[in-house]
């Protein structure tokens, strides 16, 4: 071509050039061309499993001309929005690569060493700390890796009987809580309207000062199981107060219901202890042990230990719920039932138990259980109709529960409705029948205690108006309760408003007082969460900000009433508490003044506790109260998240970001609905609805949900906090509380935040959420998930193959010691996403936030995909961890043009991030979609006026930080990987042995087990062994057994196909829970001919 | 419609534009690469430390071991500098009166650490475990020259991949990316 700026050339010609900028022509600036996807998709290939719902009704899928700029009413747009949470994420993140314009010198670094150097401390080697997580009651103890004084991971503790070495997803995002640059550095104190940074000294004289009544002074405190509870009172007594001023209240008031049926029952306002291992049924009736529960680590690890597959056999779970939680994710049965009808259900199952000549229970409760069954005759008998389920089902349940150790678990965070505490009646009646209690449910031998006293919130909202000083501590009344309640006006009428928190709440703007307190990872603390087994918390770092300890507050504040409690400060309290347990432990031969010590070395001391119950209470038929409503009708249910919790870690980018398993949705608040209620309202994904309740109403997007009954709204709670807040919660989502009216408990007068009647209409708008795993469609792919029916697994317990023998054209790899591999049991995964937030601590990835998400430049190096399989109103779901595969023949390397991907001769499939030139040819080659590329460059840190404050905080050292224009992915850990072959060559201890086992970060969190990671030519590895297993399979690599190899990209992670009481593809019979009944295990086909071939679906 | 650019500009630009991005970048890469040190890979480098220390009298005329002071090289992957409580062990009694040593004595007496100068410094991207080479039985010589005859110390070795790479091929030691890079 030769000259061409001759007027008149159109845009038609080939050559045509971009028109620039503000040409008219060249219309918005899109991230894609306006009207076509990059690629016309290709014709859509139904299969067993799909990916949302719009795969089966295409009707629902999003509105293809959705105008992305539409938001909802009220919220900021979604420009102003992205930039500044852009930004954030940047600070948060951090650190400013000038390096591209010239003008800048090398650096000069410093190297400063110790003063004192601690005798057992060497910079560059961690440090840990055994302490107790405080991101919920649970109490799980904790090790805290600490690098230089800095914590740079939270593990769980190896030995705690609670954790036993996992952590979930929230206390693995700990370290941004710690490390917030949003946390407040100042006590501030409002003067008029104005808030002053005032000095902690004339903070204790003022709040001292404002004390003129003691008896009108109170607390409000969340959970806790410690001796934290019992020095608030003792503050609250010394002062002149009376401790009853002391009120307890956790959002998740599954404890406080728990507890409160057993006080009714047992007389004992205690939680007992699930023995999920030890029963083979677990029937959970709007149960959600696995998402949020009392105690998420402890239930995931025994439940996963009693019901995934264990080589003879596995446990049956069969769920009653209506909206589609993890814990019904996981179940082999599952009934949907209408929403508010738990209690009906786990009463009819007691019905049907009670009915049973096999049923168990004390004369004296069978006689409580069934004035109470006839008391309800009429209710239940039309029961069967209301729940949908017939009464043989039931008769069959209560046979199958009798036959075996099994328990009922019921409630969950999504069944807060009048009749929650009704609803653990019911259960305590079921699992009494059941014979459950000290076999399965553990009462009376180390059973777990309430975090909270039941009936304090109610007491709490009928008292406020006499306060005069109000300590609201580590609490968020405002945001978590329904504002029908009325706590706003509750609190501003009290004259003198306290909080106390390691992060600032919506509670805290009404303060007259806003305290900054030690985050649990700066704090002294302990916690007993089951009976005779006390955790102790210890501070790890030296506090970030100028905060103090709360305990120390209020004793220095009892010191201005020139009243001191007589205690040094809180770890003096402490320490003369824990004399106390030694002696209760026995301890005698343990010097008392190293006892604590030793127990801050351990983390944990403790011995089994007993205690005797009084036989079953005869006033329970007259206490059990049940408010029905059998009105039909859409209602709302509004579970807490199990990321988020009740909201309280909506500022950490982190779980923001991490997906919800379910809708994979981040960052935002969605309003799910069955496939079927949403046709039948003439809606879309991402369709901008008004919900109305009673209460009030509030819009979000609707996100189409299978397996959800026809009348669940449900709606997670977490998100909605005021754009004031914090920039990374801000304005983000709504809170569906606003919708509900005020309504409580029947029995304890708790607080409802559940199962109110909604309205749902259109408005007409669209606001897209941010999803993850947005792929094609899996085109009936038959490799990438695979379940296997029980009999056949079991069948081919011990049977072996070799996955890497493929006819292969590539040379060899050299044979070296080492070949890394990993195993994921998709029998064990719950999808409780405590892996990915590990990865993402551990390897320094950054969040990228809402608007980068939805442009599919997410950095999750591992992602929880879920299929779901069967009929959209019943499907069986499948969660399948992703990460990268570390693939022998890898798609990616060849593609490379720089080798900045190369592969390592151990098998690792490695990135080179100096090396990359950020071609992204490598992530188009990848077939499994796990490599990121950085779109930008996160600081990960704001410098400080000291030279120190360079050091990037919470960042993990052994791991490179990227920058913008690099490629990254999962690296199997290599930094551990590495500390362990130097172990092996430094102390002669090899890879695998006790020792020196080398674990990967989502494995050593997986509370569930499913992740296996060795060397794989060590035969007696168990990834090697897991390798060998007949469940085993490499994704996309086809079904070898019948030579057909696929993209043959010989993956060195495997999966271990689900083992399932009946595949999609029908194979295996329902037993009705019987074949893991059989003590032994022996599979029914001994001796039998068996195909190699395990997998479904040829 | 706006005119486009006439095409055959374009090459010229690209030209112009790389002719003085030359000349911009080289005397930049030039100030960027020479200093601290004087040469590409920083040999030479020798800065001036906030209290003259002297290897050549601790490790060369004494004798000191290296790794009587530097005592993390074989558990850490950092060497570490040696905190002050290493100095004042033998400085409370070791010549005390010397203006020198009242310098550290005071640094350590309020507790404020010295902000010695860095010599040998890796990229960020790179993964140098000290104690694995100190374990193989390497001389710490090897790395960082006589520092036993420095009485400043400055950078011998190049630090260079290519140099790692050398050393790591003769003594038979891992040459993949990952041993260094992740």
């Amino acid at each position: 071509m030769t000259t061409t700026s001759e007027p008149g050339m159109t845009l038609d010609t080939p050559f045509a050039p971009v028109p620039d900028a503000d040409d008219p022509r060249r219309g918005k600036e899109v991230y894609a061309p306006a009207n076509a996807p990059f690629e016309a998709p290709a014709a859509f290939v139904p299969g067993p499993y799909y990916k949302g719902v719009e795969e089966r009704m295409p009707d629902l899928a999003e509105r293809a001309s959705a105008p992305a700029e539409v938001v909802l009413s009220g919220a900021p747009s979604t420009s102003q929005f992205s930039l500044g949470r852009r930004d954030f994420m940047k600070l948060f993140s951090a650190s400013t690569v000038a390096a591209t314009s010239a003008c800048v010198q090398r650096p000069v670094e410093r190297a400063i060493p110790f003063v004192q150097q601690p005798v057992d401390q060497w910079p560059g080697e961690p440090v840990n700390y055994a302490t107790t997580c405080g991101d919920c009651a649970a109490g799980c103890g904790v090790m805290v890796k600490t690098r230089e004084g800095r914590p740079t991971k939270v593990e769980g503790l190896p030995e705690h009987p609670v954790s036993a070495g996992r952590l979930c997803a929230v206390g693995q995002a700990s370290l941004q809580g710690l490390f917030h640059p949003e946390r407040q550095s100042q006590p501030l104190v409002r003067f008029g309207a104005k808030w002053q940074e005032t000095a902690w000294t004339d903070v204790y004289q003022h709040l001292a000062s404002k004390i003129t009544d003691p008896s009108k002074v109170a607390i409000l405190t969340n959970g806790a199981t410690g001796h934290r509870h019992g020095f608030f009172r003792e503050f609250l007594e010394k002062i002149g107060g009376s401790p009853n001023h002391l009120y307890t209240y956790e959002a998740n008031s599954l404890a406080e219901s728990i507890a409160a049926a057993h006080q009714l029952a047992y007389g004992v306002a205690a939680i007992p202890r699930a023995e999920l291992n030890q029963a083979k049924l677990v029937v959970g009736i709007g149960a959600d042990f696995l998402d949020v529960g009392t105690s998420l680590i402890y239930h995931t690890r025994t439940y996963t230990d009693g019901h995934a597959f264990r080589g003879d056999g596995k446990g049956r779970h069969v769920q009653f719920e209506s909206s589609l939680s993890l814990t019904g994710g996981r179940a082999d049965e599952r009934f949907t039932i209408p929403p508010g009808s738990e209690t009906l259900v786990t009463l009819l199952l007691a019905k049907a138990l009670l009915k049973n000549g096999k049923s168990k229970g004390s004369a004296g409760a069978r006689a409580q259980i069934s004035t109470v069954l006839s008391d309800k005759a009429s209710l239940l008998s039309g029961g069967y109709d209301r729940v949908g389920i017939t009464e043989a089902a039931f008769d069959q349940l209560a046979a199958d529960l009798l036959e075996a150790p099994a328990l009922v678990m019921a409630g969950g965070s999504a069944a807060f409705d009048e009749n929650a505490t009704a609803l653990q009646l019911a259960a305590v009646f079921a699992n009494e029948l059941i014979g459950a209690y000290d076999t399965t449910l553990q009462l009376q031998k180390d059973w777990a205690t309430a975090p909270v006293v039941p009936g304090d919130l109610a007491r709490f909202l009928t008292d406020a108006k006499g306060f005069e000083v109000l300590f609201v501590i580590d609490a968020d009344p405002l945001f978590t309760l329904p504002p029908a309640w009325g706590v706003e006006a509750l609190l501003k009428a009290i004259p003198h408003v306290v909080t106390l928190g390691d992060f600032p709440t919506e509670t805290a703007v009404l303060a007259d007082h806003k305290l900054n307190t030690h985050h649990w990872l700066e704090s002294w603390g302990d916690e007993q969460s089951i009976a005779g087994l006390w955790s102790v918390r210890q501070p790890t770092v030296r506090p970030t900000t100028d905060s103090r300890q709360t305990e120390d507050i209020l004793m220095w504040v009892a010191a201005g009433l020139n009243k001191p409690l007589g205690y040094e400060d809180y770890r003096d309290y402490l320490k003369k508490k824990w004399a106390a347990i030694r002696t209760l432990i026995g301890r005698n031969n343990v010097p008392e003044d190293l006892y604590f010590d030793l127990v801050l070395q351990h983390g944990f001391d403790g011995r089994d506790s007993t205690q005797t119950l009084p036989s079953f209470s005869s006033s329970v038929a007259q206490a059990f109260q049940y408010k029905d409503d059998s009105s039909a009708g859409l209602r709302l249910i509004a579970p807490l998240d199990f990321r988020l919790r009740d909201g309280r870690h909506a500022h950490k980018p982190v779980l923001q970001e991490t997906a919800d398993t379910m809708t994979t949705i981040t960052w935002d608040t969605w309003v799910a609905l069955s496939p079927a209620t949403t046709a039948k309202l003439g809606l879309r994904k991402f369709d901008v609805v008004k919900v109305e309740g009673p209460g009030g109403s509030f819009e979000a997007s609707v996100y189409p949900l299978p397996g959800l009954h026809a009348n669940a709204v449900v709606v997670p709670r977490g998100n909605g906090h005021t754009k004031e807040s914090g920039i990374v919660q801000g304005g983000n989502g709504i809170n569906p509380l606003v919708a509900l009216a005020k309504a409580t408990d029947a029995i304890t007068g708790a607080v409802v935040t559940a199962g109110q009647p909604v309205k749902i209409t259109a408005t007409g708008r669209v606001f897209p959420l941010a999803q993850l795993q947005k792929h094609n469609d899996i085109a009936n792919r038959k490799d990438i998930i695979k379940t296997v029916a029980l009999a056949t697994a079991v069948a081919n317990t011990g049977k072996t193959q070799d996955l890497d023998d493929v006819p292969d054209l590539y040379p060899a790899l050299p044979k070296k010691e080492h070949r890394w591999g990993m195993s994921i049991d998709l029998s064990r995964c719950t999808g409780c996403n405590a892996c990915v937030v590990a990865c993402f601590t551990e390897n320094n990835i950054p969040q990228v936030g809402r608007e980068q998400v939805m442009l599919g430049r997410q950095m999750h190096w591992i992602q929880i995909d879920r299929y779901f399989s069967g009929a959209v109103e019943a499907p069986e779901v499948t969660l399948q961890p992703m990460l990268c595969q570390h693939c022998t023949h890898a798609p990616c390397e060849p593609v490379c043009p720089v080798f900045a991907t190369t592969h390592d001769p151990e098998g690792v499939n490695t990135m080179t991030y100096n090396r990359c030139i950020g071609t992204r040819y490598c992530a188009n080659a990848c077939p499994y979609k796990v490599r990121r590329f950085n779109w930008w460059t996160h600081r990960w840190n704001q410098l400080g006026a000291r030279l120190q404050d360079r050091n990037p905080r919470a960042l993990n050292p052994d791991v490179t930080v990227r920058t913008r224009g690099v490629m990254e992915k999962c690296s199997f850990c290599y930094q551990r990987v590495r500390d362990g072959r130097h172990k092996e060559k430094i102390n002669k201890i090899p890879v695998g042995q006790p020792g020196n086992i080398v674990k990967t970060a989502c494995q050593q969190t997986c509370p569930a087990d499913a992740i296996t990671f060795g060397n794989l030519l060590d035969t007696a590895s168990p990834a090697s062994v897991l390798r060998r297993d007949l469940r085993a399979y490499m994704a996309l690599n086809g079904e070898p057994a019948e030579k057909e190899y696929g993209l043959k990209t010989l993956p060195n992670v495997s999966y271990l196909a689900k083992v399932v009481f009946k595949t999609a593809a029908g194979e295996g019979e329902h037993h009705g829970g019987k074949v893991d009944h059989d003590a032994g295990g022996a599979p029914h086909h001994e001796g039998a001919e068996h195909e190699a071939a395990p997998h479904e679906g040829k | 419609m706006r005119p486009a650019i006439s095409r055959s500009l374009v090459p010229m630009l690209v030209f112009l534009l790389s002719l003085l991005s030359l000349a911009v970048s080289q005397p930049a890469q030039a100030w960027w690469m020479y200093t601290p040190g004087d040469t590409v890979d920083n040999v030479g480098y020798q800065p001036k430390q906030p209290i003259p220390f002297s290897h050549k009298l601790h490790a060369g005329e004494k004798e000191i071991p290296c790794q009587y002071c530097h005592s993390s090289a074989r558990r850490s992957t950092a060497a570490g500098i040696p905190p002050l409580n290493t100095c004042m062990g033998c400085h409370r009694l070791v010549d005390p009166e010397h203006n020198l040593i009242k310098q550290v004595a005071e640094h350590y007496k309020n507790n404020d650490p010295i902000q010695w100068i860095k010599v040998h410094d890796l990229p960020d991207f790179v993964r140098f475990s000290h104690k694995i080479h100190v374990n193989a039985g390497l001389e710490c010589q090897g790395c960082h020259g006589k520092v036993q005859d420095m009485d400043v110390v400055s950078q011998v070795a190049p630090l260079q991949m290519g140099w790692c790479i050398g050393c790591h091929k003769t003594k038979g030691a891992k040459i993949d990316c990952v041993a260094c890079h992740y």
